[in-house]
């Protein structure tokens, strides 16, 4: 069972690992808000306020896409790494090794986009990358993809490491997953919660990472043979199963913080229960069948592979979700709760991840999917989840660690007017894409009608609080992760 | 059967193996097909390597193992001569060309399986772990290749054997991956 102490000792981080966690997380957040940055571009085109052209607006969609789901992943990455380490022996190189090819990857990506004029979406659904009609050539198509393999090497290596550790300590993955206890026997109360989360997220995401391997190689030799014709729905299939897998990961390592941080704030234990159990593993095998869902409007697609993206749609988000939900508030109930950031943006968290699933569920019907699939909706739901889930897990983590370094929680104004500002805007700009997409305005268009404009400009008006309130965040938790510790010894400042 | 009788049994049936696999109805019949040779008859090439390096007198292997940390070189070496022997120009040339059938029967178990075998042992959970993804990945890549395109890669096998060969393939990746599944989710490991 995780600690209630607030600050344990064995969480503080050692000089070597204290500049990996600043030097993944201050990248994160600076790349989150140049992404928002985009992100609001992409609106204020729609809503006509601003001049750009619609070829730039499909190159800042890819990198937005790109941008935001390679972010998200090396974040969340970094939280896993951050309290895994506790329970298991994580070499350094493999998380540095992670950071670097990442870095290497998106700078890949970046100049297949601006340099390259790449613009074929973060999907890159073949054969559009190879069919660009003159507006970027097969070498930036190209170099795109090599970015994301070298992302997807960084991945395996840390998911490989992150196995071995949690092997040696437990066994196998399936006892890390606490497999042994489904059917009965005494659960040991101090498996960690986040081994667990972590164990699945290595089952799956390595699968992911493989369709990735196979599909994208696949796709470069189609790009230089293209007398290679591949079939564009196994392609587009692969692109999911990956890159679903991929997106869904990083709210399985961000939820790791509020299962091991919310209990020091209420004061009371969190432990490991057999429904905890089995929703994990339900869900490991949910969330790598689940990616048919993206495909009901492909008529091509087997049958059997539709209903099935149905019917786990509904059951993959759930088990995992009402037990950490149910989990989350029996612990707080009662327990007079410290309303500090970290806290705050814990709860945020929950509730983003529970309203996220709504929209998406909805959309995971297939009648409703033939109708909704291309519109707005469709961003609003993942918007959504990323925003007001993902992103508050991992800053929960990080408002943490700043309070870390001064042995008090971060809760002063500024800090919270930043918080109004995000949960307004985000809620706010999330709904303005579901209300949108209601009415049955189209996603991913560069040029909106008249009667769009309304929504387009509202959700621009609703990016900017957010973006504020994340300019707030950012600055604060930069200035505070490069703060020394106060109990850092004055003669080996950590980095 | 114990590990050291099995040590000790091992170049002998290394010996004999790579005799049946030079027998010429063996060869012939192993050649017929793409699937056969890609399949049947390299990877039991490999495994004559593999045996060998058992063989090696224990000075020699102390010798190259200070320059195969972490098995990583015998990895590179047995990967850049793996990608030689997987093209379909190199598995032609062996039927046809006497200088190629000598260097493919030479080079796939000196150059592939006894590097596999010195190396396997030092190799950590990340190296196997990188090797065998990248082989699963490697049978499900040349698989999909191998049945989508539209011609005949070898001058000596016909369209249907080659799609053959892509189908067992894939059968191959996915057995591959489900045994690595299984190990990894129930299976006991000395050390990691």
């Amino acid at each position: 069972m995780s600690s209630l102490e607030l600050y344990p000792q064995d969480e503080k981080l050692p000089r070597g690992e204290h500049v990996a966690f600043n030097l993944y997380m201050i990248t994160a957040l600076l790349l989150f808000v140049v992404m928002m940055l985009l992100g609001l571009t992409m609106r204020m085109t729609q809503a006509d306020w601003t001049p750009v052209q619609a070829a730039m607006f499909y190159k800042v969609m890819t990198m937005h896409g790109a941008g935001m789901v390679g972010t998200m992943s090396l974040a969340s990455t970094a939280v896993m790494w951050f309290f895994l380490r506790k329970y298991v022996s994580l070499h350094l190189w493999a998380f540095m090794s992670n950071y670097v090819l990442f870095m290497l990857g998106a700078l890949c990506i970046i100049w297949a986009v601006f340099v390259g004029d790449f613009a074929s979406a973060w999907t890159f659904l073949y054969p559009l990358p190879v069919h660009s009609m003159g507006l970027w050539s097969n070498g930036a198509a190209a170099l795109f993809m090599v970015g994301y393999l070298l992302i997807g090497v960084g991945m395996l290596l840390f998911y490989l490491d992150a196995a071995a550790a949690i092997i040696h300590r437990f066994g196998n993955l399936g006892r890390g997953l606490g497999l042994q206890w489904l059917f009965g026997g005494e659960i040991d109360p101090n498996h960690p919660k986040a081994v667990v989360a972590s164990t699945m997220v290595i089952i799956a995401n390595s699968l992911g990472i493989l369709a990735g391997a196979v599909v994208l190689v696949m796709c470069l030799i189609n790009a230089y043979d293209p007398e290679v014709a591949l079939n564009a729905l196994v392609v587009k299939n692969l692109i999911y199963w990956f890159g679903h897998m991929i997106i869904n990961a990083t709210i399985y390592m961000g939820v790791i913080a509020v299962y091991e941080l919310l209990p020091r704030y209420t004061g009371k234990p969190y432990g490991v229960s057999r429904p905890f159990l089995w929703s994990w593993a339900a869900s490991t095998l949910f969330v790598i069948i689940v990616f048919p869902h993206h495909l009901l409007m492909d008529y091509a697609e087997p049958r059997w592979m539709l209903v099935m993206g149905q019917i786990i749609s509904y059951a993959a988000g759930f088990p995992v979700f009402l037990v950490t939900a149910y989990g989350v508030l029996t612990n707080i109930h009662h327990s007079g709760l410290r309303w500090t950031m970290p806290s705050m943006l814990a709860v945020l968290a929950l509730f983003g991840w529970a309203a996220g699933i709504v929209p998406a569920i909805i959309d995971g019907t297939i009648g409703v999917n033939r109708v909704m699939h291309n519109t707005q909706w469709v961003p609003g739901h993942f918007h959504f989840y990323l925003l007001l889930g993902v992103l508050p897990m991992v800053l929960t983590l990080l408002y943490h660690v700043v309070g870390s370094r001064r042995r008090a929680p971060v809760n002063s104004g500024t800090d919270r007017a930043g918080l109004l500002l995000y949960v307004v805007g985000g809620i706010s700009f999330c709904m303005v894409f579901l209300y949108a997409g209601h009415m049955s305005v189209a996603r991913r268009f560069s040029t909106h009608l008249p009667e769009w404009l309304p929504y387009d400009q509202a959700g621009s008006i609703a990016a900017m609080v957010l973006i504020l309130g994340m300019l707030v965040f950012a600055t604060r938790i930069i200035v505070g992760l490069l703060k020394a510790p106060i109990d850092a010894d004055p003669a080996h400042p950590a980095g | 059967m114990s590990t050291a009788e099995r040590q000790r049994l091992a170049p002998a049936f290394a010996v004999a193996l790579f005799v049946a696999l030079l027998l010429p109805p063996v060869r012939a019949w192993l050649e017929s097909r793409m699937s056969l040779q890609m399949l049947v008859q390299i990877p039991l090439l490999i495994t004559v390597g593999w045996l060998l390096s058992a063989a090696l007198p224990p000075r020699l292997g102390e010798g190259i193992a200070r320059w195969n940390r972490h098995g990583i070189s015998s990895l590179v070496l047995a990967s850049l001569a793996g990608m030689f022997w997987m093209l379909p120009r190199s598995l032609d040339a062996a039927i046809g060309e006497p200088w190629m059938a000598v260097a493919k029967f030479a080079s796939v178990p000196l150059l592939i399986g006894l590097p596999l075998g010195l190396g396997w042992p030092h190799m950590g959970f990340v190296v196997r772990g990188v090797f065998l993804l990248e082989l699963t990945a490697t049978f499900f890549r040349l698989g999909w290749l191998y049945l989508v395109s539209p011609i005949r890669l070898c001058n000596n096998y016909l369209l249907d054997d080659q799609q053959r060969a892509g189908e067992a393939m894939l059968v191959i990746g996915s057995l591959l991956l489900a045994g690595v599944a299984i190990k990894l989710l129930w299976g006991r490991f000395d050390s990691t």
